[in-house]
């Protein structure tokens, strides 16, 4: 949005009534998110209580535990991600300006857009479809493999000089059951997408609350906050969660392990403390800034300073370790997955890999197009988080503008 | 007593540090009445920004200890809660800070920030209160304050933030601005426009200003009363003529010939501030007072002695200055010119000539 020249009054006067809440009343910001989420929490009340077997009728989705999950966070990045970038165009159209300068920033953001929405619609894309077992370890297509390496092996495409030809039908080949390898990377692709998402919301929240309030008051509060947040780091959530998973989650029926839902709130809850510790930091040097002081000064209350003042300005900050924390999270729970401990529905990549190195029939390095594909998104979603940190990092620091 | 707007008694201000008790402020006390300016002098140390800030208790670390009354419109501050006191501050009495270049948040735009300051106390409408701050912008000399209104700070000069900030602490057409050397971190030229602006603003709103500057050029400029302050305690206070025309304390005297530009040898005070976690007994100057006397260097702070201008009797009024000085006060004994110096009770005399400790 232009804010130059004539026709400024009537853009900005639509501009303002985004922007900062009256005396006591609302924004609208703050109406549409508790909309949201109310509609939200209307439906989980239908799903659980009215109609808890069934699939959402409009939908034909079982939203299942770690599906509101999702919804939720989803709704909350909208509220403090999308939103504001929406409502002050000017701002988000100077970031743009910033951020595609940056190359390798542009190339990690488009691969994690990419995969985010191939991670949010794959699965619903392709219809399910049952494991053949006799259409197991095809090879992916422009590949081959030798058909005498497995017995009764049936090639579903065209057999030349007895190697086995790949074929469309599966394009990253079969494992050793028969599934489809590309389903199962997508649905390993859906799963981290949905682990990222919710954990990172959760402890986005928690980390940035707990961060700021001890470091914008400091003194005892500081001191009780961080000595927990010092315990809490003795004992790593992946510990917490194999405890749980293994002694309580194990034997119930139907929760299996607890799944995603599961270790999304254990490691939202628990894995914060690094951010917080850094959130904390932004926050005491925020809090003898020229603004804060002159917020207080001006008669806002405390809540009022750190939630206009000392929380945008740490957005950097928070970004950033976000996209240093979600890669391990979602490597933790690929990880867990593999070792069994954590069961989704549809598979994780995890899972992927596990089946993808079970020495059945082949060894794992001679069927590497079970295990190659899941390897090679994780390599580059490591990557392109931390360069994409890097970036966001430079383009949003507030202190950096003045240049 | 004629009623005053602020009325600060025995305000004593300790900061617990690693090298003991910092006494900060130490006893002061000094009045504000409505529409007049007040100049809080002294040099860096001696406590003037931390007895503004505790004013509406602004100090930015919890280890500060504060004693004593602060009455503003007859409601003591100390006593209020912090809910009760935020609708003081920016309501009643706004404050601009020494530096404005991180005065305003890089985040939102200067209009927004001026807006918030706005209905943070007043319920008006987003439409109303972005006219209201255009109108603000506009009178604190921001050209083409309409669109300059959605720019951010970082395309601001610092003598334009500055104004902006000035604009956020008017927003709410406060009583009391309180003033903490808004121009020392400008140059000049905008330091002059911004206290030309300051002295217009006050003038227009009616509004009492509580100043606090080192710069005895400024205060001679804009000054009704001054206090002069060293080491954490009130060493002088007066009408500004009397204290410009006839400074009183030694420390006064020292800090006017200090004042550069007068054709002659520029002079500095010798010796060493007072450790402030160990001031000296006494009168806190006594150690770099060309006149200190024994009585000087034990006992606690002298209390204020009035300088009898009006007979012209007292034995520090230089001559014939005297009557044209009192005919500039308001003639009533609200606003006595006093200092806190042992030199003038009836044993001691105290030399005309303004000196300085030479050592």
């Amino acid at each position: 949005m232009p804010s130059s020249s004539s026709d400024a009054p009537a853009f900005t006067q639509v501009d303002w009534d985004e922007v900062g809440d009256g005396v006591g009343r609302p924004g609208a910001r703050t109406i549409g998110f508790g909309l949201a989420l109310g509609v939200l929490a209307a439906l989980l009340a239908y799903d659980f209580v009215i109609n808890p077997d069934k699939t959402m009728a409009p939908l034909e989705w079982d939203v299942r535990r770690e599906g509101w999950l999702v919804l939720v966070s989803l709704v909350v990045v909208a509220r403090y991600g999308l939103v504001p970038l929406v409502a002050d165009r000017d701002r988000t159209a100077r970031y743009v300006d910033a951020f595609r300068q940056r190359r390798a920033g542009v190339l990690a953001l488009t691969y994690l857009t990419v995969f985010a929405v191939i991670g949010l619609v794959g699965p619903g894309v392709f219809e399910f479809s049952y494991a053949k077992l006799g259409h197991r370890l095809q090879p992916p297509v422009f590949a081959s493999v030798s058909t005498d390496i497995v017995h009764t092996y049936s090639c579903v495409g065209p057999v030349v000089d007895g190697a086995c030809q790949g074929t469309w039908q599966y394009p990253l080949g079969t494992n050793y059951i028969g599934e489809n390898v590309f389903k199962n990377w997508l649905s390993g692709i859906h799963v981290a997408f949905k682990v990222g998402i919710s954990t990172a919301v959760i402890m986005a929240t928690v980390a940035t609350v707990v961060g700021t309030v001890a470091g914008y008051y400091g003194g005892v509060v500081d001191d009780l906050l961080m000595r927990y947040v010092d315990i809490q780091q003795t004992v790593p959530a992946i510990v917490v969660y194999i405890i749980l998973a293994t002694l309580f989650l194990g034997n119930m029926t139907n929760i299996s392990d607890g799944g995603l839902f599961a270790f999304a709130l254990v490691f939202g809850l628990l894995d914060w403390g690094g951010i917080a510790r850094l959130v904390r930091a932004d926050a005491m040097q925020r809090r003898t800034t020229g603004y804060v002081r002159a917020a207080k000064a001006a008669g806002a209350s405390n809540l009022r300073v750190m939630r206009r003042h000392v929380v945008p300005n740490s957005t950097a900050t928070i970004v950033t370790a976000l996209t240093r924390r979600i890669p391990l999270v979602i490597l933790a729970q690929i990880g867990l997955a593999f070792l069994e401990l954590n069961r989704t529905r549809p598979v994780s990549l995890g899972n992927v890999l596990l089946v993808g190195v079970m020495g059945r029939h082949m060894p794992w390095h001679v069927k590497w197009w079970t295990t190659v594909p899941a390897v090679l998104f994780l390599v580059g979603m490591v990557v392109s988080f931390n360069v994409f940190g890097d970036t966001v990092r430079d383009v949003l620091d507030p202190r950096e503008e003045a240049q | 007593m004629t009623d005053s707007l602020l009325s600060v008694r025995d305000l004593r201000i300790r900061f617990g540090t690693d090298d003991g008790t910092v006494r900060a402020v130490d006893g002061i006390d000094f009045d504000v009445r409505a529409g007049e300016t007040v100049c809080l002098v002294g040099e860096s140390g001696s406590g003037k920004t931390v007895a503004c800030e505790s004013i509406t208790r602004l100090i930015p670390t919890t280890s500060a200890t504060v004693e004593g009354s602060i009455r503003f419109d007859g409601t003591d501050l100390t006593t209020l809660s912090e809910s009760a006191l935020e609708s003081y501050r920016g309501g009643r009495i706004g404050h601009v800070f020494q530096n404005p270049q991180d005065a305003l948040d890089p985040v939102y735009t200067v209009g927004a920030q001026v807006v918030e300051a706005i209905r943070i106390h007043r319920d008006v409408s987003k439409g109303r209160a972005r006219e209201q701050a255009i109108d603000l912008l506009d009178r604190v000399g921001i050209g083409d304050a309409e669109s300059r209104f959605e720019d951010y700070p970082h395309q601001f000069s610092g003598g334009m933030k500055q104004r902006v900030v000035v604009a956020m602490a008017l927003a709410c057409d406060p009583d009391l601005l309180i003033a903490d050397e808004p121009t020392t971190a400008l140059d000049v030229t905008i330091q002059r426009q911004v206290l030309d602006l300051l002295a217009d603003l006050q003038a227009e709103r009616e509004m009492a200003l509580l100043f606090v500057t080192h710069d005895l050029g400024v205060v001679a400029d804009i000054a009704d009363r001054v206090v002069v302050m060293y080491a954490g305690a009130v060493m002088e206070r007066g009408d500004v003529y009397d204290v410009f025309e006839a400074p009183a304390h030694p420390y006064t005297r020292a800090l006017m010939a200090c004042l550069p530009g007068r054709g002659e040898a520029f002079e500095t005070i010798g010796g060493q501030f007072p450790d402030p976690t160990d001031p000296p007994d006494g009168c806190r100057f006594h150690p770099r007072c060309p006149h200190a006397i024994e009585e000087c260097e034990s006992g606690s702070h002298p209390d204020f002695r009035t300088m009898e201008q009006a007979d012209g009797t007292a034995t520090a009024t230089p001559g014939d200055d005297a009557d044209t000085d009192s005919a500039t006060t308001t003639g009533d004994d609200a606003r006595p010119h006093e200092a806190a110096c042992v030199l003038y009770d009836d044993v001691h005399t105290i030399p005309t000539d303004v000196g300085v400790a030479d050592d």
